[in-house]
């Protein structure tokens, strides 16, 4: 069932996915949401419990931004914490997928 | 469905957590839909990719009440835990039910017996050495104590296996999160 292949794929990628974002720059829910239902299809709804037990495990943390329009934003920056669990995710994910790529590879 | 009955059946799920994470989920989903509506979306198409809000409320109790048996061990936190997951409400975990329930009573009934037990030799222990108990004081000293620490190492296996059943439970339970871990189905959900 290729569907449920790809639900366990996208389940192990999401918080790398969001790690990896914010490492490039501080970002707000809706923006990470919208970025990662564009590019890997995932729910918007999931971003924000997922947020949320990431700042429980302090790999990110949030400060207020105030807003020309509305009310103001909640954004979220990596830690120290953060950083370095996206780092040692990053390599281990790097690794994984070059094993999967090179068998992929090999066969027909 | 529209943003207001989209948050309305949220608050209405959400009900029974601490009231600052119910306004903390409230006060998100809030902010999610104004930013939609400034991106120039619709409600109905917001509402749609966030997935079903009734679904979505029980996955984040069922997980505040599986964290929390995380956390702290104890009795209360392991019922809560065992609810949290029957509120998931998938059909084979009512299939469940009944095996749970066998299971559960008969975990208490062996721990008031383990406690019966441990106060039967207590007396014993007491009282034995003046009511001329057969094979002399000092026989009926070590029977009452015998009885104690017997009771007290089934008390403490009970509980070891109860925590390990507990354990399988919330992971048993997680395996049926839809929405949230990675709310990755939602997109062709549409709904349930």
């Amino acid at each position: 069932m290729p569907e449920a292949i790809e639900i366990q794929l996208k389940k192990g990628a999401l918080e790398l996915c969001v790690l990896a974002l914010l490492s490039q720059h501080d970002s707000y829910a809706y923006e990470i949401a919208s970025r990662l239902s564009d590019s890997i299809g995932m729910g918007e709804g999931t971003i924000y419990p997922l947020m949320r037990r990431l700042q429980t495990d302090r790999l990110v943390e949030t400060y207020l931004v105030e807003s020309s329009s509305g009310p103001s934003r909640k954004y979220y920056r990596l830690t120290e914490v953060g950083k370095a669990s996206f780092t040692s995710q990053k390599s281990a994910w790097k690794s994984f997928s070059g094993a999967v790529q090179s068998i992929l590879g090999g066969a027909k | 469905m529209t943003r207001q009955a989209f948050m309305a059946r949220l608050r209405e799920g959400l009900r029974g957590l601490p009231p600052s994470a119910q306004a903390d989920i409230v006060a998100d989903y809030e902010t999610h839909f104004n930013e939609g509506e400034s991106a120039g979306r619709s409600e109905a198409d917001v509402a749609a990719a966030l997935g079903d809000p009734g679904r979505l409320a029980r996955e984040l109790r069922a997980e505040a009440g599986l964290k929390r048996w995380e956390e702290e061990r104890s009795p209360s936190a392991g019922a809560s835990a065992i609810f949290a997951v029957l509120g998931l409400g998938a059909l084979d975990i009512l299939v469940l039910l009944p095996i749970l329930m066998g299971v559960g009573g008969a975990i208490f009934g062996i721990g008031v017996a383990v406690i019966a037990v441990f106060f039967a030799g207590g007396v014993v222990f007491a009282a034995g050495p003046f009511t001329g108990m057969p094979g002399g004081p000092a026989a009926a000293l070590l029977a009452g104590l015998g009885l104690m620490t017997g009771a007290t190492s089934a008390g403490a296996v009970l509980a070891i296996v109860s925590i390990g059943l507990v354990n399988a439970l919330v992971w048993y339970g997680r395996l049926h999160y839809r929405l949230l871990k990675p709310a990755l189905e939602s997109q062709n959900l549409g709904g349930v």
